[in-house]
């Protein structure tokens, strides 16, 4: 079974290996017609390339999911605090 | 690591036709997060706060301040994983844009400069303080046979069961550790293209790196979050 995949895997012109330096621009659709053609007779006959694809993308799913940070009332208000105070500080001094 | 046989974690279980099925819906690109991120403000809306930030109008400088706090203190905090220095790098931040208003050309958007004092701040912060939880990525990266197949068959799609075993708050914890081990500058291209949304284009001007440059430490930080996301559920990491 292997063997047979490793023959296949050879005939479409590109490896796993090359599969995953491709990936980042695959899934940004900034691959050429021909590389992007390679890429998915690959992944027709590659079972690990899909699955490797499934879990990249998996990763890039849930890092964006990330909720943002929501900044803390006083820290907003420290930082206006502040930025009053240099603003009075160099007009007195100007 | 070079191997002349594969590693196995089980028997080879998926057959050419499963995988041909199993790629349909995979040429769907990524889009970028916009629709769940805060929106930025219009570069019209900047030209005009610019304009009387220029002229010294205070008010101008709270109105920039209400339009970018979030978003900045999103990034820095981030980056520096404390309160106090966050703090510290947002006023700095600011008091820069306050100062040197007059020197913004527009050549870039008043956004990415915005971006660029804080990632600067941020970045030169660590740097001093020389606290690093960076860990080598080699271990969490995919790894392969000399002649290009994956070292560790079968490659397991862990996608679906990652919802199974954690709850979300629980991903998301995982996450945040994990981002904080990569590579600062990593880090920096991680949080402002998949958590605030920004385009490489934008990146590479934030960063002064080139586009090809944002890429490459975006696409191996993906490689080493992936790794030690399938390690947590016990699968390897090639």
């Amino acid at each position: 079974m292997a063997k047979r995949n490793s023959r296949q895997i050879r005939l479409t012109n590109k490896t796993c290996r090359q599969m995953t330096d491709l990936v980042f621009d695959y899934l940004n659709d900034k691959l050429s017609p021909s590389t992007k053609r390679d890429f998915q007779q690959h992944l027709r006959i590659c079972p690990d390339c899909v699955n490797f694809l499934n879990t990249y993308k998996k990763t890039v799913s849930v890092t964006r999911s990330i909720r943002p940070e929501e900044i803390p009332p006083k820290v907003r208000n420290n930082i206006l605090n502040f930025l009053r105070r240099r603003v009075r500080k160099s007009a007195t001094s100007s | 690591m070079a191997s002349s046989s594969s590693m196995t974690e089980s028997s080879y279980p998926v057959t050419t036709r499963q995988a041909a099925s199993t790629t349909q819906g995979l040429e769907s690109s990524l889009s970028r997060p916009t629709e769940s991120r805060r929106k930025r403000p219009s570069s019209k809306d900047d030209s005009a706060l610019i304009e009387r930030l220029k002229s010294g109008d205070q008010e101008a400088l709270k109105a920039i301040v209400d339009l970018y706090s979030s978003k900045l203190y999103n990034v820095a905090h981030r980056i520096l994983g404390e309160v106090a220095d966050t703090e510290e790098v947002i006023q700095d931040v600011f008091w820069t844009a306050y100062r040197k208003a007059k020197t913004f050309r527009g050549t870039a958007q008043f956004s990415t400069w915005l971006y660029r004092l804080t990632v600067n701040a941020a970045l030169g912060k660590i740097r001093r303080s020389k606290k690093t939880k960076e860990v080598e990525y080699e271990e969490f990266l995919p790894k392969f046979q000399e002649d290009g197949h994956h070292l560790v068959r079968p490659v397991v799609d862990w996608s679906n069961t990652l919802d199974e075993n954690y709850a979300k708050q629980e991903t998301q914890q995982f996450l945040k550790e994990a981002l904080d081990q990569l590579k600062s500058v990593d880090k920096s291209v991680v949080v402002l293209s998949d958590l605030e949304g920004l385009s490489d284009k934008e990146i590479a001007a934030a960063l002064g790196l080139t586009v090809s440059a944002v890429k490459t430490r975006l696409h191996r930080a993906r490689l080493f979050l992936r790794g030690k996301l399938a390690v947590s559920l016990g699968h390897s990491a090639a």
